[in-house]
């Protein structure tokens, strides 16, 4: 199953950029420390990726994220954006070219939403009403209606409309890059998978290069392009996609990471829709159909229940998925119900096919890519 | 229509809920007014020889009144000027190692007790209004410095990260960010440097330097307590008066950030 789950994942998102942030043998050594924080860090950021720094606590992540803008003057290596070595030049001019977004959030209180979000045009000089204009823009971008918040003050504002400001904050100026330092950290789990899910929207309307660091294995997996698993000490143990490095972690330091879950999460890296589904007959009598399972559906085809499933003396409760989910979601589902299959439906609720619980813990079959 | 359910950030009806919510701070001048009625009141009512006339007579507290707001003005706009530049700077990382000496120098100058630095001064320098100015300063100039640096240091951290993120000068970072949100507390220590420079400036007089306390100096030396009681209830009015000016001030640049 294994082979099977991870071959069509990484060509989901195929990344052929040029480096857009490149680390060259960058090592950071904090004053009156023996140890680097960050030693010989070789990086390579695609353009339009996002690249998930994960790793445990002090293995030197948001280091490695601030020298990337120059927050943190690495000791020794150079820094490459898109090209250009800004190992040496002006930090300040530098940042006003790289979007930053921080757990904190770090909106200013004493400025509106909208003068929160146009700090960064400001500086760079931009006339009234073009920075007018990119802040309702932006701000509808995050989904934030401006005539209701670009008046507000960042107080009158909830955890996540906050983060929302944050982001579009980063974005003002039109950045090609992005630096995120765990923006969904401080937010409660559900809006947390919201604000992930609309990040993911966002980014495929805007294609930003993005550096990103998480200590959440399911937040990487579920943004990533890339995901770059750092050891203590600033020691790149394993960069490559999600599903590679569930699959086939380097060394024990990442198998460890990684942990147990591996199998699971990569479940949710697999979309249903890449699945060849099992075909179900449709009855409205509910005579067996053969080795096929027979589904009775309503006037508008959408389905009411199971007729006969093969396999099963009883027919299972039924449950669906839509066909733009996941296997993890058809899992979840399963595992609810305690039901033994479930039913893909499209967007419009008519099947698509049926995926059963012999199946998934069996094999899998893969579509073949359609291109 | 959207303005309906943002009405609280309409200008209008925000100062209108302004003047409601701090409707306490018409006590001071109420309590202001009536006790000095009285006391006036009293004064009227009093028969007063020729020497307690002098020292009541209208034209002459005015002027007396005038020189003791001069000495208050004076001293703390000099305070304002030396302390908030010298706080500002003690709140740089840079000036790390220096900030706690400094501010434990501060508090020592504060243990002075001023009507000893006054005439200590006097001798010192010479007598006059100028050395009342420089005695004023020392004695309140502890407060504004500690809360400059208190109110800087006090910004999140956070905040000032994403400025130095965003691309913000260290510059531009204090003058757009931290400055802004350290107002507050700066000016809760202005207002300590006036209320105190309204009460130490009564011993401008033991150098020459006028003010209020000299009619209650003269008055007292010449045990007349009825006139140096009138006086001395118009000093602690003048006081009370400047507090709840200085207070309104505080509110109006808190009201805006916290």
């Amino acid at each position: 199953m294994s082979e099977a789950v991870q071959s069509p994942t990484s060509t989901a998102r195929p990344i052929v950029g040029r480096p857009m942030i490149a680390l060259e043998g960058v090592s950071k050594t904090y004053p009156k420390q023996t140890r680097p924080a960050v030693a010989e860090l070789n990086l390579e950021v695609p353009e339009g990726a996002i690249v998930m720094l994960i790793g445990p606590s002090g293995c030197g992540k948001t280091t490695t994220l601030k020298m990337m803008n120059r927050l943190i003057e690495p000791t020794t290596g150079r820094i490459l954006l898109d090209g250009e070595d800004v190992t040496d030049v002006n930090a300040d001019q530098l940042r006003r070219r790289i979007g930053y977004v921080i757990q904190q959030v770090g909106l200013f209180p004493h400025l509106t939403v909208a003068d929160n979000v146009a700090v960064v045009p400001r500086m760079l000089g931009w006339n009234k009403n073009r920075i007018n204009r990119r802040v309702d823009e932006l701000l509808h971008l995050v989904g934030l209606e401006p005539a209701d918040f670009r008046d507000r003050y960042p107080r009158q504002l909830s955890g996540g409309q906050q983060q929302r400001v944050g982001v579009a904050r980063g974005l003002a100026a039109d950045p090609s890059v992005m630096l995120m330092d765990e923006p969904f950290g401080a937010i409660d789990p559900i809006t947390r998978e919201r604000l992930q899910d609309e990040f993911l929207d966002v980014q495929r309307q805007i294609a930003k290069t993005i550096c990103f660091v998480t200590h959440d294995l399911s937040e990487a997996v579920k943004l990533g392009d890339r995901i770059a698993v750092l050891a203590t000490g600033g020691r790149l143990a394993q960069y490559d996609t999600p599903s590679e490095i569930l699959a086939h972690p380097a060394d024990d330091f990442v198998a460890e990471f990684v942990g147990g879950g591996a199998a699971v999460r990569r479940l949710s890296l697999l979309e249903i829709s890449r699945l060849e589904l099992e075909e179900v007959v449709i009855s409205s009598d509910g005579t067996p159909a053969g080795s096929h399972p027979v589904l009775a559906v309503d006037g508008a085809g959408r389905p009411v229940a199971w007729h006969h499933v093969p396999g099963s003396a009883q027919p299972p409760p039924l449950v669906t998925v839509p066909l733009s989910g996941t296997v993890y979601d058809a899992v979840d589902v399963m595992l609810d119900a305690r039901a033994s299959a479930v039913v893909v439906v499209d967007d419009g609720g008519q099947p698509r096919g049926a995926l059963r619980w012999d199946a998934l813990v069996a094999d899998l079959r893969i579509k073949e890519p359609s291109r | 229509m959207t303005a309906g359910v943002l009405a609280p950030t309409t200008p209008q009806v925000r100062s209108r809920s302004w003047i409601w919510r701090n409707r306490d701070l018409i006590a001071t001048p109420v309590i202001v007014v009536v006790g000095l009625c009285l006391v006036l009141l009293y004064a009227a009512t009093s028969r007063l020889d020729s020497v307690e006339q002098r020292a009541l007579d209208p034209s002459y507290l005015w002027a007396k009144f005038l020189q003791h707001l001069w000495l208050t003005a004076a001293s703390t706009v000099v305070v304002v000027l030396i302390a908030l530049p010298l706080g500002i700077a003690l709140s740089r990382p840079a000036a790390r190692r220096i900030r706690t000496g400094t501010l434990a120098f501060g508090g020592f100058m504060q243990a002075l007790p001023p009507y000893g630095v006054i005439i200590l001064l006097a001798f010192l320098l010479r007598f006059g209004t100028t050395t009342a100015i420089i005695a004023l300063v020392l004695a309140s100039f502890l407060p504004v410095l500690t809360n400059t640096v208190i109110g800087l240091r006090q910004v999140d951290p956070a905040l000032i990260e994403a400025a130095r993120g965003m691309g913000m000068s260290a510059r531009q970072t204090l003058l757009r960010v931290e400055i802004p949100l350290a107002v507050p507390v700066m000016v809760a220590g202005i207002r300590v440097a006036l209320v105190l420079n309204v009460g130490t400036a009564t011993l401008a007089t033991f150098i020459g330097a006028g003010g209020l306390g000299e009619p209650i100096s003269s008055m007292l030396k010449l045990a007349r307590p009825q006139a140096a009681f009138v006086v001395s209830a118009i000093v602690a009015a003048v006081a009370l008066l400047i507090d709840w000016l200085a207070g309104i001030a505080e509110r109006l640049v808190s009201g805006r950030i916290a």
